[in-house]
């Protein structure tokens, strides 16, 4: 592996992407309005009139898990519901990079540029990462930067037990741990799907399939059925890591010289 | 330079080259010809180590494709078919990229060298979506130039270009060669082969024939000579057709077609003959068969050959 060639090919889908005003709007996009989501939800809470126990039902206040139980209802629901958006949070390193990893092979095959690209002494190892790790760092950079923004609105605008709640080692470990290994598995995808598609937009649908375990897993916290703990964040990195190895170990099957060349073009 | 024992490349069930043998040395300009379809473009990917071949072997630069491919790629330049330049950046992001993967040591100073030798300096700035289709014809070749290959792979290097930008190209294509670097030209352009190479090789899926141009002339044409008259008299015929080395005599309204073996030497002593019967002699020149009707005459032996 050649780092200077990593980087060369790096930079140029970088300087090639901040070229492309549709992959700028819709990286821009979602992390821009699920910061907003989050903190305008927060804030007309806050506003509302307030919720004490007496004026839930039974129902209401099953959702309630036991590790919310000594809180302000009005408080426990504003976690419930947060906890909700964070899972949000997770899909950004999903949606964002299959953009750029799409456009970038898609792209590629659209130019017919990746046969003067294979025709270097560059090994088909060192692109892959390369595209791989193009998608996926700035991905991952969005969602911790838009993580901060978060964090930085939530300390102005947050009653101290949400804001702890938001900041708490769940969410750290997932943001630091998860977010990397989710963009990956969104990245190797976007190779597969972009070798057998030619319309990035299909890509990008297709890889969306990645997105349903996370919502279904939203939904039952949002139901207290469970509360999140570091040990389920530890699992469901591992699980990741698993899956983003299969899907790595058939993405490098695919990204091979004579087959880009002969089967993509 | 380069040398193909039996190079041979299958795609499932279709065979784009068979048993391809052929040698091509150092300084020469090598035009592939060839219909589309018959292997051209597949014959380039073989020879850059861009895929492997089925079977045979071949060296290039003295590396062997399949053993050493990152040498072999590392020691050729390649213009593929379409320019395939990243249209958003422009000119330098565009070399720049290349001269790195390609392990250029002065990566600035071979980019502006080269965009300067094609006139493009001024345009650097600009991205290259917004060239014309000569402008990003010559920026591919820059590409393709920017690490000094002693071989250059052209696969249709004029294809799609105006007469003036096919031109620039082709002057270029001929400065390079005066410096010295094999060229291996992929082109249906029989016209730019005739005028720039030194052998052709003729394929469809398997090579047909190898030679100079002026050789594939004669092999398979002879030589002829026209001699233009005021008027063809009896004469006149008696006197050529006795010569002994004439070997064929056509007469076209008052011009006659003669073929020679060796007409240096007897063209003196057949425009003696011509003169001493009375003949008024306007013109002589020698009736030269265009590389078209060569690379017909070829393909079409190749398909008789082949339906037989």
């Amino acid at each position: 592996m050649n780092g200077a060639k990593i980087g060369a090919i790096v930079e140029k889908e970088i300087a090639d992407a901040r070229k492309n005003r549709m992959i700028i709007l819709s990286m821009a996009l979602i992390p821009t309005l699920l910061v907003a989501m989050v903190l305008g939800t927060t804030f007309v809470m806050l506003n509302v009139e307030s919720v004490d126990e007496a004026s839930l039902d039974e129902d209401e206040l099953s959702m309630i898990p036991a590790e919310l139980s000594g809180l302000n209802p009005s408080h426990a629901l504003l976690i419930l519901l947060n906890d909700q958006f964070m899972f949000y949070f997770l899909l950004i390193p999903m949606m964002l990079p299959v953009y750029i990893a799409a456009y970038s092979i898609i792209g590629e095959k659209e130019t017919k540029s990746l046969e003067p690209l294979l025709a270097t002494p560059v090994s088909t190892s060192e692109l892959l990462v390369a595209k791989s790790l193009a998608a996926t760092i700035p991905a991952v950079v969005l969602t911790w930067l838009s993580f901060i923004v978060l964090i930085i609105g939530g300390y102005l605008i947050m009653p101290e037990p949400v804001f702890l709640a938001m900041i708490r080692p769940v969410w750290i470990v997932s943001m630091v741990l998860l977010s990397p290994l989710l963009a990956l598995l969104s990245v190797f995808s976007g190779v597969i799907i972009s070798s057998r598609m030619n319309d990035p937009r299909a890509a990008q649908q297709v890889t969306g399939i990645f997105v349903v375990p996370i919502i279904a897993l939203s939904l039952v916290v949002l139901a207290g059925k469970i509360f999140l703990s570091v040990w389920m964040v530890f699992l469901a990195a591992t699980i990741a890591l698993a899956v983003d190895c299969v899907v790595l170990y058939f993405a490098v099957k695919l990204f091979q010289r004579e087959t880009i060349l002969t089967r993509w073009t | 330079m380069i040398k193909a024992e039996g190079l041979t490349k299958r795609f499932d069930d279709n065979l784009a080259v068979d048993g391809l043998t052929l040698n091509v040395e150092r300084g020469e300009v090598f035009a592939f010809l060839g219909p589309n379809g018959a292997g051209k473009t597949t014959t380039v990917r073989l020879l850059a180590a861009l895929i492997a071949p089925t079977d045979g072997r071949a060296w290039v630069n003295g590396y062997q494709i399949g053993e050493d491919n990152i040498n072999v790629r590392r020691s050729v330049g390649i213009l593929t078919e379409a320019p395939g330049l990243y249209e958003r950046l422009d000119a330098v992001q565009n070399l720049t990229l290349f001269a790195k993967l390609c392990e250029v040591d002065d990566v600035a100073g071979q980019v502006e060298k080269y965009l300067r030798l094609l006139g493009l300096w001024e345009r650097r700035a600009e991205p290259v979506g917004g060239f014309s289709k000569g402008m990003k014809q010559k920026l591919a070749i820059a590409r393709a130039l920017l690490h000094e290959p002693p071989l250059l792979f052209l696969d249709e290097p004029t294809a799609a270009l105006d007469p003036e930008a096919a031109r620039t190209v082709r002057d270029f294509i001929g400065e390079i060669k005066e410096a010295g670097r094999t060229i291996f030209l992929c082109t249906h352009n029989l016209d730019e082969a005739d005028r720039l190479a030194d052998r052709i090789g003729v394929i469809k899926q398997k090579l047909i024939q190898v030679d100079s141009p002026a050789n594939l002339r004669h092999s398979l044409y002879g030589r002829r000579v026209v001699i233009h008259l005021a008027s063809v008299t009896e004469p006149v015929r008696t006197a050529v057709s006795s010569l002994p080395f004439v070997e064929e005599m056509q007469q076209m309204d008052n011009a006659l077609v003669i073929s020679l073996d060796n007409p240096e030497e007897q063209n003196p002593i057949l425009v003696e003959r011509i003169v001493a019967a009375g003949g008024a002699i306007q013109f002589v020149n020698e009736l030269r068969h265009s590389l078209e009707d060569i690379y017909f005459a070829l393909i079409e032996e190749e398909d008789r050959e082949t339906q037989a």
